[in-house]
């Protein structure tokens, strides 16, 4: 989860969310070096002493920059494609769990294996134990195994919300009326924490996402379905 | 609940210097190349203004180009990483077993 005041992006926990870092980074840079050329550019024109206002018949220059830009988007573009690609890549999940939004809380069905149902409150602060998380923690989390490709089908039962999960480079939205897919592979067990991302009423901060990831072998030997 | 990490350097208040991979390398031999190419380039025709444009842009094509190659041999370095790592793993899952490739290569070159 994020830690107070946080700015940059999580610990990855899936492939997909590490080449979005990736590029986060490679984006950034980019970014940065612009900001650099062009906060120079301000501070020649902010102390020039030139009073000339000859500005036409600058051909070279106009050259420049506009080949220069277009050079750049290039250059950020690409890996912003691949990535984008990527994640639609089928990759023959083994899993597949439904989350259905609702006002305000999350329903997710298990029905691979048994038709295990349940609904997902966020703790009121009331019944928050020392160390849960304030407007974070529930009360059933999603339990997940790790290394297995998993496939979420995500819709809603009212209004529009959005199932995101930060650490997984996760955010789909659901519709009502549409099923929306999404897959993912996580490769590191832990609890991991996210927030409807789609304005959806009152309570809207209030429906939270937790996931439990496990180890396979223990995923395997049922604990999920024994409630 | 984590801890807030130490405040890192960042600059123009947003590029994370010391987490960012090859993010302090390139910026280092940046500087490093604007201070050369500048200071060489006033040495040579002693024109203040001019040098510090070469200088700007001697530190914005050395850090892209030192940014490139970096990111480029850190992803090679990872993909390798990777393969090791399942390679570790599956030979610690089949060894011992027919699926062993030690064992399917030692039986080829042996026929």
């Amino acid at each position: 989860m994020a830690h107070a005041a946080q700015v940059g992006l999580q610990d990855a926990t899936s492939p997909i969310m590490e080449e979005l870092i990736t590029f986060h980074d490679h984006a950034l840079m980019i970014i940065f070096l612009i900001c650099f050329l062009v906060l120079y550019a301000l501070f020649l024109t902010l102390t020039t002493k030139l009073t000339s206002t000859n500005i036409s018949d600058a051909q070279e220059m106009e050259t420049i920059w506009t080949i220069l830009p277009a050079i750049i988007l290039v250059l950020i573009a690409l890996p912003s494609l691949r990535i984008l690609y990527m994640t639609d890549e089928i990759n023959d999940p083994s899993f597949t769990i439904k989350s259905i939004g609702h006002q305000w809380y999350w329903t997710y069905e298990y029905t691979d294996y048994g038709g295990l149902i349940f609904n997902s409150y966020m703790l009121p602060p009331l019944f928050l134990e020392p160390g849960d998380l304030r407007l974070l923690d529930v009360d059933n989390r999603v339990v997940l195994p790790v290394e297995a490709p998993v496939r979420m089908m995500i819709t809603s039962q009212d209004v529009l919300h959005s199932w995101a999960v930060p650490t997984l480079g996760l955010k789909t939205d659901a519709i009502p009326g549409r099923l929306n897919q999404t897959t993912f592979t996580a490769t590191r067990p832990g609890v991991y924490y996210g927030q409807c991302s789609e304005i959806c009423g009152a309570n809207h901060s209030f429906m939270p996402i937790v996931l439990e990831l496990i180890p396979l072998k223990i995923f395997e030997m049922g604990p999920v379905f024994a409630l | 609940v984590p801890e807030p990490v130490s405040e890192s350097l960042k600059l123009l208040g947003f590029l994370d210097v010391e987490n960012t991979p090859c993010a302090r390398h390139s910026i280092l031999y940046g500087s490093l190349g604007s201070v050369v190419a500048g200071f060489g380039h006033f040495l040579f025709t002693s024109r203040i203004r001019r040098s510090c444009d070469v200088g700007v842009g001697g530190f914005i094509l050395v850090t892209l180009g030192c940014w490139f190659h970096c990111r480029y041999n850190y992803a090679k370095q990872r993909i390798q990483e990777r393969i090791a790592r399942e390679e570790i793993k599956k030979k610690i899952l089949y060894e011992g077993t027919h699926l062993d490739p030690e064992r399917k290569h030692n039986g080829s070159s042996s026929n």
